[in-house]
Protein backbone atom coordinates (compact mmCIF):
# COMPACT_ATOMS: atom_id res chain seq x y z
CA UNK A 1 0.00 0.00 0.00
CA UNK A 2 2.70 2.17 0.98
CA UNK A 3 4.94 1.35 -1.84
CA UNK A 4 2.04 2.46 -4.31
CA UNK A 5 1.84 5.70 -3.03
CA UNK A 6 5.48 6.22 -2.96
CA UNK A 7 5.45 5.56 -6.96
CA UNK A 8 2.33 7.88 -7.66
CA UNK A 9 3.94 10.71 -5.85
CA UNK A 10 5.14 12.94 -8.63
CA UNK A 11 7.81 15.66 -7.16
CA UNK A 12 7.91 17.52 -10.76
CA UNK A 13 6.24 21.03 -10.63
CA UNK A 14 3.82 21.87 -13.37
CA UNK A 15 5.85 24.66 -15.23
CA UNK A 16 3.66 25.11 -17.97
CA UNK A 17 1.69 27.79 -16.31
CA UNK A 18 4.77 29.47 -14.98
CA UNK A 19 6.47 29.30 -18.40
CA UNK A 20 3.02 30.94 -20.13
CA UNK A 21 3.58 33.72 -17.99
CA UNK A 22 7.02 34.23 -18.28
CA UNK A 23 6.75 33.99 -21.90
CA UNK A 24 3.73 36.51 -21.74
CA UNK A 25 6.36 38.94 -19.86
CA UNK A 26 8.69 38.77 -22.48
CA UNK A 27 6.16 39.32 -24.81
CA UNK A 28 5.24 43.01 -23.56
CA UNK A 29 9.30 43.75 -23.23
CA UNK A 30 9.62 43.05 -26.64
CA UNK A 31 6.73 45.30 -27.32
CA UNK A 32 7.09 48.29 -25.24
CA UNK A 33 10.95 48.76 -26.34
CA UNK A 34 11.46 51.47 -27.97
CA UNK A 35 14.92 51.77 -29.88
CA UNK A 36 14.01 55.30 -31.11
CA UNK A 37 14.93 56.43 -27.55
CA UNK A 38 18.75 55.14 -28.67
CA UNK A 39 18.82 58.67 -30.32
CA UNK A 40 17.77 60.57 -27.47
CA UNK A 41 20.22 61.86 -24.64
CA UNK A 42 18.76 61.33 -21.87
CA UNK A 43 21.31 63.06 -19.39
CA UNK A 44 20.06 66.18 -21.06
CA UNK A 45 17.61 68.54 -18.81
CA UNK A 46 14.97 70.06 -21.36
CA UNK A 47 13.03 73.11 -19.96
CA UNK A 48 9.80 72.90 -18.56
CA UNK A 49 7.13 74.81 -20.34
CA UNK A 50 3.56 73.97 -19.65
CA UNK A 51 1.84 74.69 -23.40
CA UNK A 52 4.53 71.82 -24.67
CA UNK A 53 2.66 69.14 -26.63
CA UNK A 54 3.61 66.04 -27.15
CA UNK A 55 4.88 65.22 -30.52
CA UNK A 56 2.55 64.56 -33.32
CA UNK A 57 4.41 64.03 -36.73
CA UNK A 58 1.08 63.51 -38.54
CA UNK A 59 2.69 61.20 -41.06
CA UNK A 60 5.99 62.84 -41.45
CA UNK A 61 8.92 60.70 -40.34
CA UNK A 62 11.81 62.99 -41.40
CA UNK A 63 12.95 63.99 -38.34
CA UNK A 64 16.73 64.90 -38.01
CA UNK A 65 17.26 64.94 -33.95
CA UNK A 66 20.12 67.07 -32.63
CA UNK A 67 20.90 66.56 -28.83
CA UNK A 68 22.99 69.69 -27.49
CA UNK A 69 24.61 69.66 -24.15
CA UNK A 70 24.91 73.21 -22.15
CA UNK A 71 28.71 73.34 -23.41
CA UNK A 72 27.07 73.75 -26.90
CA UNK A 73 28.45 70.02 -27.67
CA UNK A 74 26.10 67.95 -30.38
CA UNK A 75 25.69 63.88 -29.66
CA UNK A 76 24.29 61.66 -31.55
CA UNK A 77 23.78 57.85 -30.27
CA UNK A 78 25.83 59.44 -27.20
CA UNK A 79 28.52 60.14 -29.23
CA UNK A 80 30.29 64.14 -29.63
CA UNK A 81 29.75 64.93 -33.31
CA UNK A 82 30.82 67.99 -34.60
CA UNK A 83 28.02 70.39 -35.78
CA UNK A 84 28.52 72.23 -39.21
CA UNK A 85 29.75 68.51 -41.33
CA UNK A 86 27.12 66.29 -39.02
CA UNK A 87 24.33 68.59 -40.10
CA UNK A 88 25.99 69.46 -43.50
CA UNK A 89 25.92 65.42 -43.99
CA UNK A 90 22.35 65.41 -42.74
CA UNK A 91 21.23 67.90 -45.42
CA UNK A 92 22.98 66.45 -48.52
CA UNK A 93 20.71 63.34 -47.47
CA UNK A 94 17.62 65.48 -46.78
CA UNK A 95 18.01 66.83 -50.58
CA UNK A 96 18.69 63.39 -51.74
CA UNK A 97 15.72 61.98 -50.24
CA UNK A 98 13.25 64.95 -51.20
CA UNK A 99 14.74 65.20 -55.03
CA UNK A 100 12.81 61.71 -55.21
CA UNK A 101 9.60 63.64 -54.86
CA UNK A 102 10.92 67.24 -56.17
CA UNK A 103 13.73 66.64 -58.49
CA UNK A 104 14.32 70.35 -59.22
CA UNK A 105 15.08 70.90 -55.48
CA UNK A 106 18.98 72.70 -55.22
CA UNK A 107 21.63 72.33 -52.75
CA UNK A 108 20.56 75.70 -50.20
CA UNK A 109 16.25 75.07 -50.89
CA UNK A 110 14.13 74.82 -48.35
CA UNK A 111 13.80 70.78 -47.05
CA UNK A 112 11.27 69.22 -45.54
CA UNK A 113 13.23 68.04 -42.98
CA UNK A 114 12.26 68.87 -39.41
CA UNK A 115 14.80 69.66 -36.99
CA UNK A 116 13.96 68.78 -33.57
CA UNK A 117 16.38 70.33 -31.16
CA UNK A 118 16.93 68.97 -27.81
CA UNK A 119 18.79 70.98 -25.78
CA UNK A 120 19.58 71.36 -22.47
CA UNK A 121 17.91 74.39 -20.22
CA UNK A 122 21.15 75.84 -19.05
CA UNK A 123 22.49 75.85 -22.93
CA UNK A 124 23.66 79.71 -23.48
CA UNK A 125 21.89 81.20 -26.68
CA UNK A 126 24.58 82.15 -28.22
CA UNK A 127 25.63 77.91 -28.83
CA UNK A 128 22.41 77.35 -29.66
CA UNK A 129 22.31 79.72 -32.16
CA UNK A 130 25.10 78.58 -33.57
CA UNK A 131 23.23 75.33 -34.45
CA UNK A 132 20.16 77.26 -35.96
CA UNK A 133 22.47 79.33 -37.87
CA UNK A 134 24.18 76.16 -39.27
CA UNK A 135 20.57 74.23 -39.96
CA UNK A 136 19.44 77.43 -41.65
CA UNK A 137 22.48 77.93 -44.07
CA UNK A 138 21.66 74.30 -45.07
CA UNK A 139 18.56 74.36 -45.95
CA UNK A 140 16.46 73.23 -43.06
CA UNK A 141 13.20 75.39 -42.28
CA UNK A 142 11.16 73.38 -40.08
CA UNK A 143 11.93 73.17 -36.37
CA UNK A 144 10.93 71.68 -33.37
CA UNK A 145 12.14 72.40 -29.69
CA UNK A 146 11.49 70.10 -27.20
CA UNK A 147 10.71 70.75 -23.71
CA UNK A 148 8.67 68.77 -20.59
CA UNK A 149 5.49 69.92 -19.64
CA UNK A 150 6.15 68.46 -16.20
CA UNK A 151 8.94 68.33 -13.84
CA UNK A 152 10.27 64.93 -14.05
CA UNK A 153 10.59 63.30 -10.31
CA UNK A 154 13.45 63.93 -8.50
CA UNK A 155 14.73 67.18 -10.35
CA UNK A 156 14.81 70.73 -8.94
CA UNK B 1 6.08 11.62 -22.91
CA UNK B 2 6.73 14.83 -21.13
CA UNK B 3 9.45 17.55 -22.27
CA UNK B 4 11.18 19.01 -19.70
CA UNK B 5 10.82 22.66 -19.83
CA UNK B 6 13.04 23.83 -17.05
CA UNK B 7 15.89 24.71 -19.59
CA UNK B 8 13.24 26.61 -21.58
CA UNK B 9 12.18 28.44 -18.45
CA UNK B 10 15.21 29.22 -17.77
CA UNK B 11 16.15 30.68 -21.38
CA UNK B 12 12.79 33.01 -20.75
CA UNK B 13 13.86 34.30 -17.37
CA UNK B 14 16.78 35.61 -18.66
CA UNK B 15 15.28 37.28 -21.80
CA UNK B 16 13.06 38.60 -19.24
CA UNK B 17 15.82 39.51 -16.81
CA UNK B 18 17.70 41.21 -19.65
CA UNK B 19 14.14 43.22 -20.66
CA UNK B 20 13.57 44.16 -17.11
CA UNK B 21 17.15 45.29 -16.28
CA UNK B 22 17.40 47.46 -20.07
CA UNK B 23 13.47 48.41 -19.30
CA UNK B 24 13.89 52.64 -19.97
CA UNK B 25 10.99 54.11 -20.65
CA UNK B 26 11.00 57.43 -22.34
CA UNK B 27 9.82 60.57 -20.68
CA UNK B 28 7.09 62.09 -22.57
CA UNK B 29 8.30 64.80 -24.15
CA UNK B 30 6.45 67.91 -25.60
CA UNK B 31 7.33 70.54 -28.33
CA UNK B 32 7.11 74.08 -29.90
CA UNK B 33 6.63 73.57 -33.54
CA UNK B 34 8.18 76.78 -35.26
CA UNK B 35 8.79 77.84 -39.08
CA UNK B 36 12.45 79.51 -38.89
CA UNK B 37 14.04 81.10 -41.71
CA UNK B 38 16.91 82.54 -41.84
CA UNK B 39 18.09 85.90 -40.07
CA UNK B 40 16.66 88.80 -42.13
CA UNK B 41 16.63 92.23 -42.10
CA UNK B 42 14.13 93.46 -39.30
CA UNK B 43 10.65 94.83 -40.47
CA UNK B 44 11.28 94.24 -44.46
CA UNK B 45 8.88 96.23 -46.15
CA UNK B 46 6.08 93.96 -47.76
CA UNK B 47 6.55 94.25 -51.71
CA UNK B 48 2.73 94.83 -52.16
CA UNK B 49 2.82 98.22 -49.95
CA UNK B 50 4.24 101.09 -51.27
CA UNK B 51 5.21 102.47 -47.58
CA UNK B 52 6.74 106.05 -48.30
CA UNK B 53 5.71 106.84 -51.88
CA UNK B 54 1.93 105.95 -50.80
CA UNK B 55 -0.04 109.02 -49.72
CA UNK B 56 -2.74 106.91 -48.33
CA UNK B 57 -0.95 105.58 -46.00
CA UNK B 58 -0.99 107.33 -42.74
CA UNK B 59 0.00 104.58 -40.84
CA UNK B 60 3.45 104.50 -39.84
CA UNK B 61 3.54 101.28 -39.16
CA UNK B 62 1.77 99.65 -42.81
CA UNK B 63 4.38 97.59 -44.46
CA UNK B 64 6.19 96.67 -41.38
CA UNK B 65 5.70 92.70 -40.75
CA UNK B 66 8.24 91.92 -37.96
CA UNK B 67 7.35 92.65 -34.26
CA UNK B 68 10.54 92.35 -32.20
CA UNK B 69 11.13 91.93 -28.63
CA UNK B 70 14.38 92.01 -26.85
CA UNK B 71 15.63 90.28 -23.94
CA UNK B 72 18.66 91.13 -22.04
CA UNK B 73 19.96 88.41 -19.60
CA UNK B 74 21.05 89.05 -16.45
CA UNK B 75 24.22 87.31 -14.84
CA UNK B 76 22.48 84.43 -13.95
CA UNK B 77 20.97 83.54 -17.52
CA UNK B 78 17.75 84.05 -17.08
CA UNK B 79 15.70 86.95 -18.32
CA UNK B 80 17.14 90.87 -17.13
CA UNK B 81 14.69 92.96 -19.30
CA UNK B 82 12.60 92.54 -22.10
CA UNK B 83 11.11 95.18 -24.53
CA UNK B 84 8.46 94.93 -27.34
CA UNK B 85 10.02 97.50 -29.26
CA UNK B 86 10.84 100.33 -27.39
CA UNK B 87 8.10 99.28 -24.96
CA UNK B 88 9.77 97.61 -21.79
CA UNK B 89 7.55 95.08 -20.28
CA UNK B 90 8.87 93.49 -16.36
CA UNK B 91 7.23 89.38 -16.34
CA UNK B 92 6.43 86.69 -19.14
CA UNK B 93 2.75 87.25 -17.88
CA UNK B 94 3.43 91.18 -19.01
CA UNK B 95 4.75 89.94 -22.78
CA UNK B 96 1.64 88.23 -22.45
CA UNK B 97 -0.81 90.87 -22.45
CA UNK B 98 0.57 93.21 -24.63
CA UNK B 99 1.47 90.67 -27.48
CA UNK B 100 -2.24 89.70 -27.49
CA UNK B 101 -2.99 93.41 -27.60
CA UNK B 102 -0.80 94.33 -30.34
CA UNK B 103 -1.39 90.74 -31.93
CA UNK B 104 -5.54 90.96 -31.71
CA UNK B 105 -5.65 94.30 -33.12
CA UNK B 106 -7.13 93.27 -36.39
CA UNK B 107 -5.55 95.98 -37.85
CA UNK B 108 -1.99 94.33 -36.98
CA UNK B 109 0.54 94.37 -39.94
CA UNK B 110 2.63 92.03 -37.72
CA UNK B 111 2.87 87.80 -39.34
CA UNK B 112 5.91 87.23 -37.54
CA UNK B 113 8.12 88.08 -34.59
CA UNK B 114 11.92 88.56 -34.14
CA UNK B 115 13.35 88.05 -30.82
CA UNK B 116 16.85 89.38 -30.21
CA UNK B 117 18.24 87.47 -27.43
CA UNK B 118 21.32 88.24 -25.59
CA UNK B 119 24.43 85.75 -26.46
CA UNK B 120 24.43 84.88 -22.20
CA UNK B 121 20.41 84.00 -21.86
CA UNK B 122 19.89 80.26 -21.02
CA UNK B 123 17.56 77.96 -23.24
CA UNK B 124 14.64 77.57 -20.17
CA UNK B 125 14.04 81.29 -20.47
CA UNK B 126 14.30 81.23 -24.08
CA UNK B 127 11.81 79.07 -24.26
CA UNK B 128 9.49 80.80 -21.99
CA UNK B 129 9.72 83.63 -23.96
CA UNK B 130 9.13 81.43 -27.03
CA UNK B 131 6.15 79.37 -25.25
CA UNK B 132 4.35 82.83 -24.95
CA UNK B 133 5.04 84.35 -28.52
CA UNK B 134 3.53 80.99 -29.91
CA UNK B 135 0.12 80.65 -27.83
CA UNK B 136 -0.45 84.49 -29.65
CA UNK B 137 -2.73 84.20 -32.54
CA UNK B 138 -2.90 86.26 -35.48
CA UNK B 139 -5.61 88.58 -36.33
CA UNK B 140 -6.14 85.98 -39.08
CA UNK B 141 -7.13 83.96 -36.56
CA UNK B 142 -4.19 81.31 -37.08
CA UNK B 143 -1.31 80.71 -34.45
CA UNK B 144 1.94 82.51 -34.64
CA UNK B 145 4.82 79.91 -36.20
CA UNK B 146 7.15 82.60 -37.32
CA UNK B 147 9.61 83.26 -35.14
CA UNK B 148 13.42 84.46 -36.03
CA UNK B 149 16.23 84.42 -33.40
CA UNK B 150 18.88 87.46 -33.82
CA UNK B 151 21.81 87.62 -31.50
CA UNK B 152 22.81 90.73 -29.49
CA UNK B 153 25.80 91.78 -29.84
CA UNK B 154 27.65 91.31 -26.16
CA UNK B 155 28.46 95.06 -25.79
CA UNK B 156 24.40 95.28 -25.52
CA UNK B 157 24.47 92.82 -23.11
CA UNK B 158 25.90 92.64 -19.23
Amino acid sequence: MSGSLYHEASAQPNLTPMLDMVFQLVTFFMLVINFKSAQLDMNLKLPVIGSARPVDTKGQQDLLILNINNQGQLTVYNAPRDIDSYIAGEAQSSLLAARLKNPSLQPGDELPTTVVIRADRATPFHLLNRVIRSCQEHGFRHFSLKAMNQQAAGET
Amino acid sequence: MELNLAAMLDMAFQLLTFFILTFRPAPVEGQIALRMPPAQPISPVQSTVQAGNNPANNDPLQGLNSLVISIVPNAAGGIGSMAIGEGAVATLGGLNDRLKSVLGDQASPFDQVVIQVGSGLRYDALMGVVDVCTRQKLPSGQKLTKLSFVELPDAQTP
